[in-house]
């Protein structure tokens, strides 16, 4: 091997003069039929993205088929009044498309992304979709049993099994939330054309939607392009839905569900919080990330970066329709599964005596804050965002105004915003693992009572 | 979730990425070439104020020798924990601290490290990147191995042992690379050999793969190219060149198995599976690119032929899909994956995958399927060149495997040029029973019963 010379080390660099970077505003108007309309424009982008959010919440679903509204947000696909659905994907594919449809608890959302090129003619797919979907039985049927053969898989899957057993758990019985998202086996079982043609025409109407849409738009007239498209899609209206207060159970408890030679235990921690309307918002997601925003946040410095118990874990808190639900997850090695849950402890007591400091709290906003401009390059990561504030219902004018709070968070504010919050007094923890392994350790740790599930 | 090193099975998705360009994205990339051997791409882009730096070191998984399975990927963690000015964590802290993102990952050929920085943090980025090219080893210490050892073997438990079907591509990998081929380890690693790893196999590593003449730097965004070159020079030109690299070994092989080969898996799965591996041309030749169309025809969408078939038509299948795990020192490997449906068996699947396959080898793809596979791999390469994160990796990539970075802007067009003939003659040479390896899972219901036995 050969070396020439040494290499000079120099001083750490300080910033050149940052370029300004807010938030894009979007621009809103109204179609003929209805429909809101949100605009961003991203020059220089290929792909343009759109997304249709309904309000169709799940909570509208009849209880004895829940599960309904994604078998419909699958079914949008599966052929409409002019073509069948092997055609419809053919098309589709021709333009280069790609049409994601989900639903969550605020509602339906579609995502269609496009090259440019094609943005009118994948856009009069998606209208036709929505428009004049055909549900036909027997496609239907057929996403029925796919999709009860999915729920075996999601059960198989530690995380997942952790996060329906959290939802069980924390969420009062009489709420949708407290229920698997896409149905039970047994709920999903009663799903048929009839009843997705029910909750369609209950539910989905242009004048309670939005349509954000963000691309490079050069020599596109927008507005004539989706009245020609979308702006053809008509529905009787309709009040739009309320959503129903959170009622949850935090009370301290531990819940295992047993599986038997895990090699290692999932970990989900809840409760629920406080929302966006909240005004301690701001300075609990700053706190949230203090605590386990990333590797080197309170719980990954000594879960993962001193004890190595751990690949990951992370803190977040996710604003439901009403309040937040904050949560602390991650997979432990089985056999350290006490001691990472006592550390865990350990840490959220240890910050809620001691607090932040600045430099914690700095890290936090610049990560948070200065990665905007990073985050929101392309129009899909810009149209989720808006698609997200727009199901929340929150004004145009939210997230730049979000940002700007965020930057002004102070340390002393997001200390008491995370240490309120994931108060150990009031944390569900449910574990997924080894239950004959694991139960004992957690029993010691006095979290609660223990309760095992298969 | 954002923590150190992906391993590798991204490559399946990179691979199917790696698309060509229509419309024209009218960017251009040039290279430079530093003293000590480093090169360095840049690339312009002043629509918004971020920029990316990714360095390619060219090491990977199959440099790794016998008994240290793991090594390239244990190292890359090695990396985040302090170099000579960087103290324990602080490489994260003062990426995220500056509004920064970041992270690395290793695959058989390579590992890189990327940060996507605003444009006025650039600097602190390549500064962060020199310090742990030339003076990681000041910093790297027994207690640092022994913590990323355990969160490495965390990883693998999360990603491997402790989901349904974890293990499978390993276990195809192992099975078309042959035993003591470079490519027959994934780069996870194993257990043992993860353990037997010593604080002088890690410096040993470092000393003779992280050189600026064993590296590809690549720097996109809303940057001053004469400043950028200047950094450049000032916080990577000293750092020493050296030259002990073995040649790695021969990674070539014949172009098919020769024999199907098979394993039975009886796990406590959710339901049967029936997954495979075939042989394919390597990364970089256009049967690589016509393989792709082929897989992407086959298996990639709602309207390809493996979908229509087993998901729609028979049922047989939850899912059904393919993809080209691309490789430029040996073959690739197209990935094939089936999940039984609660009424497939796999017997069915089996019989119904024949005749798919045989199918599109004797009568190639319709002008029609041809055209939707085109527009698909166009919008995939769209995507991939969005961000200056990922243009600056297909440069990393470009410039490492293949010495030219301009490739990267071309790419689609390659890809556009294939003809359906050459689409049909891939699927006839490869896509054939004596080409793969196959990976069949039976359900168990009793997790303690964990036996494998080859049919």
């Amino acid at each position: 091997m050969t070396q020439t010379g040494e290499m000079v080390f120099h001083p750490r660099p300080g910033a050149g003069p940052a370029r300004e970077w807010t938030f894009p505003t979007p621009e809103r108007f109204v179609l003929g039929n209805g429909l809101a309309v949100l605009r961003v424009d991203r020059p220089g982008q290929k792909v343009v993205a759109v997304e249709l959010v309904l309000d169709s919440p799940l909570a509208a679903e009849p209880a004895e088929c829940e599960g309904v509204a994604t078998i419909m947000a699958r079914a949008f696909t599966e052929g409409t009044d002019r073509m069948g659905a092997e055609e419809f994907a053919a098309e589709l594919e021709r333009c280069g498309a790609t049409i994601d449809s989900d639903a969550d608890h605020p509602g339906v959302r579609v995502a269609l992304d496009v090259p440019a090129s094609r943005l009118e003619r994948a856009l009069g797919l998606l209208a036709d979709a929505v428009r004049a979907p055909a549900f036909p039985a027997a496609e239907v049927d057929r996403l029925v049993r796919q999709r009860l053969d999915e729920i075996v898989h999601e059960l198989a899957s530690p995380p997942r099994r952790a996060a329906l057993a959290l939802s069980g758990t924390l969420f009062d019985a009489s709420m949708r939330l407290s229920r698997p998202r896409a149905g039970s086996a047994e709920s999903v079982a009663r799903v048929d054309r009839a009843a997705v043609w029910d909750f369609f025409t209950a539910h989905v109407r242009p004048q309670t939607a939005t349509l954000v849409v963000v691309g490079d738009f050069a020599g596109v007239d927008v507005t004539d392009v989706l009245e020609r498209t979308i702006g053809t899609w008509s529905a009787q209206p309709a009040e739009p839905s309320r959503p129903a207060p959170v009622l949850a159970d935090d009370h301290a408890r531990v819940l295992i569900v047993h599986r038997p030679g895990s090699v290692q235990t999932q970990l989900l921690v809840g409760r629920v919080g406080p929302g966006r309307e909240d005004a301690s918002w701001p300075a609990l997601t700053i706190g949230t990330y203090c605590l386990g925003g990333t590797l080197t946040s309170r719980l990954d410095r000594v879960l993962r970066e001193e004890k190595g118990y751990t690949y990951g874990v992370r803190a977040a808190n996710q604003s439901l329709q009403e309040g937040s639900l904050l949560a602390i997850q991650g997979s432990v090695e089985t056999d350290v599964t006490g001691p990472a849950v006592a550390d865990l402890v350990a840490v959220l007591r240890t910050l809620a005596a001691e607090g932040l400091v600045d430099g914690e709290r700095d890290a936090a906003v610049q990560s948070i804050v200065g990665v905007a401009p990073l985050k929101y390059v392309t129009p899909r990561a810009v149209c989720d965002s808006l698609a997200d504030m727009a199901a929340e219902r929150q004004p145009d004018g939210y997230l730049p105004q979000l940002y700007l709070r965020l930057a002004e968070v102070a340390t002393k504010d997001a200390a008491e915003a995370v240490s309120a919050g994931f108060d150990p007094e009031h944390l569900v923890v449910v574990l997924v693992g080894d239950a004959d392994k694991i139960r004992e350790p957690l029993e010691a740790l006095e979290l609660g009572p223990v309760t095992v599930v298969e | 979730m954002a923590a150190v090193a992906a391993v590798t099975l991204q490559e399946r998705t990179d691979g199917l990425m790696a698309g060509p360009a229509t419309a024209s994205l009218g960017f251009t990339a040039t290279t430079h070439t530093l003293g000590n051997g480093l090169r360095v791409v840049l690339s312009e882009d002043h629509v918004d104020p971020v920029a990316a730096v990714c360095l390619w070191y060219d090491v990977g998984s199959r440099h790794e020798r016998p008994g240290r399975t793991g090594l390239a990927h244990l190292f890359e963690h090695l990396m985040f924990q302090g170099s000579a000015n960087v103290h324990g964590n602080e490489h994260f802290e003062f990426v995220q601290s500056a509004g920064g993102s970041l992270n690395g990952t290793t695959s058989f050929e390579r590992t890189n490290y990327f940060e996507t920085m605003p444009a006025h943090q650039l600097e602190l980025a390549l500064w962060l990147e020199a310090d742990r090219m030339g003076g990681l080893l000041q910093a790297l210490t027994e207690e640092s191995l022994e913590n990323q050892r355990d969160v490495v073997k965390n990883e693998r438990r999360q990603r491997y042992d402790n989901v349904p079907y974890g293990t499978a591509w390993e276990r195809l990998v192992a099975m078309a690379y042959p035993e003591g081929h470079p490519y027959h380890h994934m780069p996870i690693g194993s257990m043992a050999d993860l353990d037997a790893t010593s604080l002088a196999d890690c410096q040993e590593f470092f000393r003779t793969y992280y050189a600026p003449n064993n590296a590809v730097l690549a720097i996109v965004g809303d940057v001053d190219p004469e400043q950028t070159l200047a950094w450049v020079e000032k916080y990577f030109g000293t750092i020493p060149a050296h030259d002990g690299k073995p040649v790695p070994a021969d990674g070539v092989l014949p172009p098919v198995l020769g024999a199907e080969l098979r394993e039975v898996v009886r796990e406590n799965v959710p339901s049967p599976a029936l997954m495979a591996a075939y042989r394919m041309p390597a990364d970089g030749t256009r049967g690589a690119d016509a393989a792709e169309i082929a897989l992407t025809i086959l298996g990639e969408g709602e309207s390809s032929r493996l979908n229509t078939r087993l998901v729609r038509h028979d049922e047989l299948a939850l899912y059904a899909g393919v993809g080209l795990m691309r490789q430029a020192g040996t073959a690739s490997v197209g990935m094939l994956d089936v999940k039984a449906s609660g009424s497939g068996a796999v017997a069915a699947i089996d019989s119904a995958l024949a005749e798919e396959f045989a199918r599109f080898a004797a009568e190639g793809p319709t002008p029609a399927e041809l055209e939707r596979a085109q527009a698909q791999l166009e919008r995939a390469y769209l995507d991939t060149m969005a961000t200056v994160g990922s243009r600056a990796d297909e440069l990393c990539r470009y410039a490492t495997l293949f010495g030219d970075a301009n490739l990267a802007f071309t790419a689609l067009e390659r890809l556009l040029e294939i003809t359906a003939e050459e689409v049909r003659a891939v699927a006839a040479e490869r896509l054939v029973p004596e080409n793969r390896a196959v990976l069949v899972y039976e359900p168990t219901d009793d997790a303690d019963e964990n036996e494998e036995q080859v049919a």
